[in-house]
Order: C-alpha cells, then structure tokens, then sequence
C-alpha cells in the first residue's frame, strides 16, 4: 500500500473545519495535493508533530486535530505518545504511516524494520483505540471508524517506500505558521496574530492603557 | 520551595494570562507543580520529555492559548533543537520556566557542568533571557519575559535559581 493512496482513501472522512499536523517529509507534499487548505500546519522538526498536534487538539477541543506522522518521526519522539494518552483527548486522531525506514535520509532502515510494533507500542502507552492498517481496505475502514467517531485514536499503517510525484509544498516555516494562525482567527472568530502589545506591560506614564 | 515562593510564581503566571503549562519535576519544583495542578485556569500537561513540551506549547500557542514550559536546564539542553527548528524557525514564542541546576546556590556537584552550559547555550541559540535570584523581583520577570515573548514571537527564558525558589 502506497502513502498517497491511504491519504486518498482517509480524505472522504476528513471535514473542511479539521486541522492536520504533518511531519516533514514528501507527506506534507502529498497531503497538501489531497487537500490544500490553509487548515495544515507542517511542522519542520522530527518528532514533533504529535506534541504539536496534542497542544492544538488541548486549545481547541470543539475542532478535530488529525497527525499524519511517520515511524522514524514517532520513535524519536516516543514518550508524547504516554503524554498523549495521559492527556487522552477526545479530539486527536493519530495516524503513522510506517514505511520501515529514514525514507528522506537515504533510505536506512528504522526499528519498524525489525521487531518493533507501533500500534503495540500505542496501547502499551495508553491509547484504547490503537490500531495497525496492513491493506488499504484495512486503512481506509480504520481511517473511516477514527475520523466518523469520537475519542483518541492511533492508527499506524505500514507502507510502501516512496511518494507520489506531487508538487513542494511552496510555504516554508514562517508562512505556514502565519497562514495556519489567519485560517484560526477566521475559524475562531478570534484575534491570535494581534502586534498590541498585552496590557500589563505598557508603561503606567505613556497612557496608552486608557484606549 | 516553600509556599510564599510557589504562590507568587503561580500568581505571575495566572496575572499574565498564561493558561497552559508543560512541566517536567525537578525537586525544586514539585511544591509548585502542584500548584499548578490545583489552579483551575491552567491546563497542566505532565511531560514525559522536556522536548515534547516545545511541541506542546507550539501547538497551544497557535490554538490560542498563552503557554508557559516549567522544565530543568538538562531539559531545556535537551529541547535546544526543538526551540531552533520549530519556535525560531516559525516564529512561535514560549515563555521559559528553568530551573538553574548548577547555578548560585547549587548544592549537588552533579550539576556543574549543566549550569555552565546554560547562559551560554541561551546566548548561541539568540534566546533572552532574566535571572530570576530574588523572589521579590520573580513577579514583575515573570510579566516581563511573557510580554516580550509574546510580542516577539520568540522563547524567551527566565532561570530559576535555588535561592530565588527557597
């Protein structure tokens, strides 16, 4: 099973409102052809989309996070997944596309290769809805079960090396951030990227407080 | 760290609007984490890493809260990769609670080599950074740092030492 299908096979059940948390790699590419929207945020450090999309899902728990991560990304990062399940929010799906390797470092090998089980590792941390996807069938009707209910899932789908031939994405860190906080505030109805500085920490004597 | 310590770091912290706070103990701390744990107007989220918890707050920060990272200096050393390539790459602020092992008034020689590593690594990662040593000065830091992360979209980082939390 190829990545790109997966993220294909997922899109049905994905809303216009939900916020996606990439890893970096070629499935932030992809995930942008399946689904441009100013709702993903890709995030440029490994390991830590999870963490990101947890403290999102925490923010704003009327929305659905979805984190599309990936085996070398989540053993780097292995215990957010018992802070995850600590925080158990009912808002975060979890999904891990296991490609058994450092695919955009040349290729070497991960654990995933050898005896370690993600989904294993995800109920032992906590997760009660921790599942492994082998086929696309199998994908798509754990994808439909995480994204159609409700609570914390984890869904770790083993795939192909390789991605599909889909355009960079063009926003580099910076962008992403701005553009992701814009779509909140309009999503929100909230001021998130307001330049005001916070109340407290205008001086008493320049009076600006009293605007 | 007694109790006029742990409420007025507490207070600061609520005064300033933060309302989301990562921490991982470290044994100066626990009296104050578990404040934190009781104030109902903050989300507390117990890491089991200090480098999640740059994550975490990221993502709160974007969400719309005001987070705040209560870790160790060996975690803060931890977290640098996290702090350059996620918060500075991206412009995210996160207000910095770190606990100066190996600073003035350490005690335990383990923590020499961490406590000389800190102000330097605060300073090749650009970081500001206050030195928090008396608990009469920690409120008005405490508002200070936050203000200027907010406002620059960067980390910025208050050093607790021990004298300051006794």
């Amino acid at each position: 099973m190829k990545r790109y299908e997966c993220l294909e096979a997922m899109l049905p059940f994905v809303a216009e409102d939900d916020l996606v948390v990439t890893n970096l790699g070629r499935v932030r590419d992809e995930w942008h052809a399946v689904r441009p929207s100013e709702g993903n945020y890709n995030v440029f450090v490994l390991g830590l989309c999870s963490s990101v999309g947890l403290g999102l899902a925490l923010a704003l728990p009327h929305r659905r996070v979805i984190v599309l991560d990936s085996d070398g990304s989540l053993l780097i990062n292995l215990p957010t997944l018992t802070t995850i399940a600590d925080q158990n929010p009912a808002n975060l799906v979890h999904i891990v596309f296991d490609n058994q390797a450092y695919e955009s470092a040349g290729g070497g090998r991960t654990h995933t290769a050898g005896r370690a089980d993600l989904a294993m590792i995800a109920r032992g941390a906590g997760f009660e809805n921790a599942f492994a996807a082998e086929s696309l069938e199998d994908f798509r009707a754990t994808a439909q079960r995480a994204l159609e209910g409700t609570g914390l899932f984890f869904v770790a789908a083993r795939v192909e090396i390789g991605s599909a031939p889909v355009p960079s994405n063009p926003y580099d860190a910076m962008e992403t951030t701005y553009r992701f906080m814009r779509h909140l505030e309009q999503l929100e109805g909230t001021s998130l990227l307001s330049l005001a500085p916070p109340a407290y920490a205008l001086p008493a004597h320049l009076g600006w407080g009293r605007h | 760290m007694n109790d006029t310590a742990t409420e007025t770091i507490k207070d600061a912290l609520v005064e300033v609007g933060v309302d989301l706070v990562a921490t991982l103990p470290e044994g100066n701390f626990q009296p104050l984490i578990e404040k934190i744990e009781a104030e109902p107007t903050i989300t507390w989220v117990p890491l089991a890493r200090e480098e999640e918890g740059v994550g975490i707050c990221a993502g709160a920060y974007m969400g719309g809260m005001k987070p705040a990272l209560l870790i160790m200096n060996s975690g803060f050393l931890d977290s640098t990769n996290a702090l350059t390539t996620l918060n500075l790459l991206a412009g995210i602020p996160v207000l910095l609670l770190i606990g100066y092992s190996g600073g003035v008034s350490e005690f335990l020689w383990m923590h020499s080599q961490v406590g000389a590593a800190t102000e330097p690594v605060l300073r090749a990662l650009g970081l500001v950074y206050e030195r928090a040593e008396k608990l009469s000065e920690v409120a008005a830091q405490v508002r200070d740092c936050q203000a200027l992360a907010t406002i620059t979209k960067r980390p910025v980082a208050l050093l607790l030492n021990k004298e300051c939390l006794r």
